[in-house]
């Protein structure tokens, strides 16, 4: 069962919006992920990456979410980090010459008991709007703490 | 990828979405993590050195390429796909240069009014069938009707 009793960690920070920023979206940006993942599908490679036809890979707002500086949620628990998990939800397609903004919020601080032993998770919400305003894509992140094995 | 256009009414529950394989180079990963940070600094995704102080096995293919691998499971199967959701649970160290395979399998299929909405459960796997990254995707397809 999953519980936050008892867990010590920076409360204020539930549900409060971050900002994390702006990134221009270039074509080149998106044909040289659709080449690092092996995409062959001109839709993402697109002849010449910058026409009006090329879309972006339905994960490109990742890139954006990678490194970013959330705020430290002061979690008084475990010594060892994990990336648990993640979803991305794809609302309008992201094309060159988009410019994003996005967002991100702690959603939960839960625990769970496993195999070994208990563990934290924090998940982030990420929003991502275009320059019309339009949600593009929410990104959750989930992240684990737990002690090392002694 | 399929060249094929699949409809709603193609699919059925239990049909397997096309396999993929891919094995993921150091010259991919850099490739991917250069496409926000141009010459990145080296990390555990790059470097096997650092990688293996900090207690992996090796370099680690990114959890952010991982999830774009899967998407493209689902959006290599036929030009008419619309991803709509994916979420996945990253299970195991995904490492570079063994071979994955990627599969998937339709578990979920409504039509409404106004959209038609599929689900499947995606696996990737290494060689020996150990589950490393596990999911669950929504896209839709375009109706007959």
């Amino acid at each position: 069962m999953a519980t936050d009793d008892g867990i010590v960690y920076d409360r204020s920070l539930l549900g409060r919006e971050h900002a994390i920023g702006s990134f221009e979206v270039t074509g080149e940006m998106i044909s040289e992920f659709a080449k690092s993942t092996g995409e062959t599908d001109n839709k993402y490679l697109g002849e010449a990456a910058n026409t009006e036809n090329v879309i972006a890979p339905p994960t490109i707002c990742n890139i954006f979410v990678n490194n970013i500086s959330r705020p430290d949620i002061k979690l008084q628990f475990g010594d060892l980090s994990f990336f648990a998990g993640q979803s991305v939800e794809c609302k309008e397609h992201v094309r060159p010459g988009d410019r994003l903004t996005a967002s991100t919020r702690l959603d939960n601080v839960y625990s769970k008991t496993g195999r070994s032993g208990k563990m934290v998770f924090a998940v982030w919400k990420t929003t991502f709007k275009n320059q019309k305003d339009e949600i593009v894509a929410l990104v959750d992140e989930s992240f684990v703490r737990r002690n090392r094995n002694k | 990828m399929t060249t094929e256009n699949l409809y709603f009414e193609d699919v059925e529950l239990g049909d397997e979405i096309n396999p993929m394989t891919r094995k993921i180079s150091l010259e991919q990963v850099i490739g991917f993590v250069s496409v926000r940070e141009p010459n990145p600094s080296p990390s555990r995704f790059t470097s096997e050195k650092i990688a293996k102080a900090e207690g992996l096995p090796g370099a680690i293919v990114p959890g952010a390429m991982n999830i774009a691998l899967m998407s493209q499971l689902i959006t290599g199967w036929s030009p008419t796909v619309s991803l709509k959701k994916i979420d996945v649970v990253f299970r195991q160290m995904v490492l570079h240069d063994k071979p994955l395979k990627l599969t998937g399998i339709i578990t979920d299929k409504e039509e409404d009014v106004e959209a038609t909405n599929i689900g499947c459960d995606v696996v990737m796997e290494n060689e020996e069938g150990v589950k490393l990254v596990i999911g669950h995707a929504e896209f839709t397809l375009p109706s007959k009707s």
